[in-house]
């Protein structure tokens, strides 16, 4: 435990990132005791400038928006937490199984992976959830199955790498099944590059949703930084606080994701990060 | 090469039929039934909705419709809007040129000046100057784009008042010739600036690490110790084989820039494919969203395509392997 603890202050990335994300994770939580207003209710002063009542103004209809930022962190974190699990764990498995098992498996797969890269994605994920209906299970869902390429490609070259190692052989040679070395040996040994890739996918997680919500098919029912944004666009000429705050939040959030990836990028290859 | 080539060929057009497959059950299995909806809901008549079915070729089996479907698209023809019962060939053809103008000027001038600022970097390699600039990219990595895009116009537009805030023209004037230009171009400054911004880091970033990579490599080492000059050293044989990666990531990056510049559009009022976009998803026009996803992964493979093969011309490496 100490051990983690020096590793993260010592790499300032990692450290920086890690503020910010528990900074986060409290905001979400206390979400209903820092906000002093209910983000939905819709108060008496409209477009009111940020004051010492509204700390962020409030927005065209009269929803404190310093409440609304607030309670939008849930959704996202939500949204890019659960999206990058699916894809992780999706392109952790094909990776995994492509590069260990090789031969036709793996030209398929890997021309699978392929394909999927030269699809434009947030495209896709944009048709889907219109057709679809934007609820927050149907975002995540999208997200997570459209965005696990990046993380199949590196497992893939993880796995085809231990897979020349000593103790795979010899796993091997013991007799072990296939299934029990890539989900006893592969997939532990290789994860850590897969950890800090999965991180960068929250943040593209978030992003993505942001832009859904931007365009008016996020979910409906829930307070997010992208719908903050879109509100306040009918708002550029006599309300700059509205949407200028909910971008705030999302630079903050999807930077402290970027930064634990970066970071923990940088422990695993020293050299790597001499460059960096 | 010839192989090689015949490969990226056969990866293009495998991506095509998936996302013709893709698109072709997205309709499917939408929910809601067309037919309801075009014969009316309050008080359907049967043999109207039996009309319709036939019409539309929907009582056929799947497979059949699938291989009509696969014909009228060879044949150019992406199916027709729901609302205004045009093609959707003819609704992207009118907004193809703003769109292709406002993602090529961007996106070359990112290219340039991406690359130069990671060229600089790199040679500043460990200064202040490199670490806030790497700095600065990961901030606006992590900001989005039509958000950046508003903020453009609250300080340009709003605040100073020098700048228009959208749309491609000035309404209120008709100007011909040349004024015409200019007046497209002082419309485009914010949409392009905004764009530039979102897209320099990752050509800065790029040119940056291949550079510092390439500066690394023991042909470098020897040349240094031949006592072959810093500048020409950098001039002839670094900056050569860094700047190849970037113009790869030129293409890679077309097919992001597109869904980006579809959302900048919408902050912008500019009059292209994302407005369309916009549009079709508020109307819940399939055909035309479908039909637009279409074209645009067809075009993103075939740019894909030929840069692979430009790639592989430039490099041998590559092609060898």
């Amino acid at each position: 435990m100490k051990d983690i603890f020096t590793k993260i202050s010592s790499n300032k990335e990692l450290k920086i990132g890690v503020i910010f994300l528990i900074m986060l994770i409290l905001i979400a939580v206390f979400a209903p005791h820092i906000a002093n207003y209910d983000p939905y209710v819709l108060n008496d002063d409209i477009i009111a400038k940020p004051s010492s009542k509204y700390i962020f103004g409030t927005d065209g209809l009269g929803r404190d928006v310093f409440s609304m930022v607030i309670y939008g962190s849930r959704t996202s974190l939500k949204i890019g937490v659960l999206a990058a699990a699916i894809s992780s764990v999706i392109g952790t498995l094909i990776g995994g199984i492509a590069g260990y098992i090789g031969g036709t498996v793996d030209k398929i797969i890997s021309e699978i992976i392929n394909m999927f890269l030269m699809l434009p994605t947030f495209f896709l994920i944009l048709i889907v959830v219109a057709i679809y209906g934007g609820s927050l299970k149907n975002i995540i869902i999208v997200i997570g199955l459209t965005s696990w390429t990046g993380t199949a490609r590196l497992m893939r070259a993880q796995a085809m790498s231990l897979r020349e190692r000593t103790f795979i052989k010899s796993a091997i040679t013991i007799g072990e099944s296939n299934k029990e070395i890539l989900f006893k040996h592969i997939i532990p040994n290789g994860i850590f590059p897969i950890i800090a890739d999965s991180t960068m996918a929250v943040s593209s997680a978030i992003l993505s949703e942001a832009g859904l919500s931007f365009i008016g098919i996020g979910d409906p029912n829930v307070v997010s930084w992208g719908k903050i944004i879109a509100h306040g666009r009918g708002y550029l000429t006599n309300g700059w606080w509205i949407c200028t705050f909910g971008g705030i939040a999302i630079i903050f959030t999807v930077l402290a994701f970027y930064l634990i990836g970066e970071g923990i990028n940088n422990l695993l290859n020293p050299k790597s990060s001499r460059l960096n | 090469m010839k192989k090689y080539i015949w490969k990226k060929v056969l990866t293009g057009i495998l991506t095509i039929v998936l996302s013709f497959c893709f698109t072709f059950f997205l309709i499917r299995c939408a929910p809601g039934n067309p037919i309801k909806v075009l014969a009316g809901t309050d008080n359907p008549n049967p043999e109207l909705i039996e009309h319709l079915t036939t019409k539309y070729g929907l009582d056929k089996p799947i497979s059949v419709q699938f291989i009509n479907y696969l014909k009228n698209v060879l044949k150019g023809d992406f199916g027709y809007s729901y609302i205004s019962n045009e093609s959707v060939t003819k609704l992207i053809k009118e907004r193809m040129f703003p769109t292709i103008l406002l993602t090529l000027t961007s996106s070359i001038l990112s290219l340039v000046l991406g690359t130069f600022f990671g060229v600089y970097a790199a040679r500043k390699v460990g200064t202040g100057i490199d670490k806030f600039m790497c700095g600065l990219s990961y901030i606006i990595d992590a900001t989005p784009g039509f958000w950046l895009g508003m903020i453009l116009i609250l300080i340009f537009a709003s605040t100073f008042k020098i700048l228009p805030t959208s749309g491609m023209y000035d309404i209120r004037e008709d100007y011909q010739g040349i004024y015409k230009a200019l007046d497209v171009i002082k419309h485009m400054i914010l949409p392009c600036i905004t764009l530039c911004i979102i897209q320099i880091p990752l050509y800065f970033r790029m040119a940056r690490s291949s550079v510092l990579q390439i500066m690394s490599e023991d042909f470098i080492l020897t040349l240094r110790a031949t006592g072959m000059k810093e500048n020409r050293i950098f001039n002839k044989y670094i900056l050569r084989n860094a700047i190849i990666p970037t113009i790869t990531m030129f293409s890679l990056s077309l097919a992001f820039t597109i869904s980006g510049v579809a959302l900048i559009e919408i902050v912008f009022a500019w009059p292209g494919m994302g407005r369309l976009i916009m549009d079709a998803i508020k109307n819940r026009d399939y055909p035309l969203l479908t039909g637009i996803y279409l074209m645009i992964s067809i075009s993103i493979c075939i740019v894909m395509i030929i840069t692979d093969i430009v790639y592989a011309l430039m490099d041998p490496r590559i092609r060898y392997e």
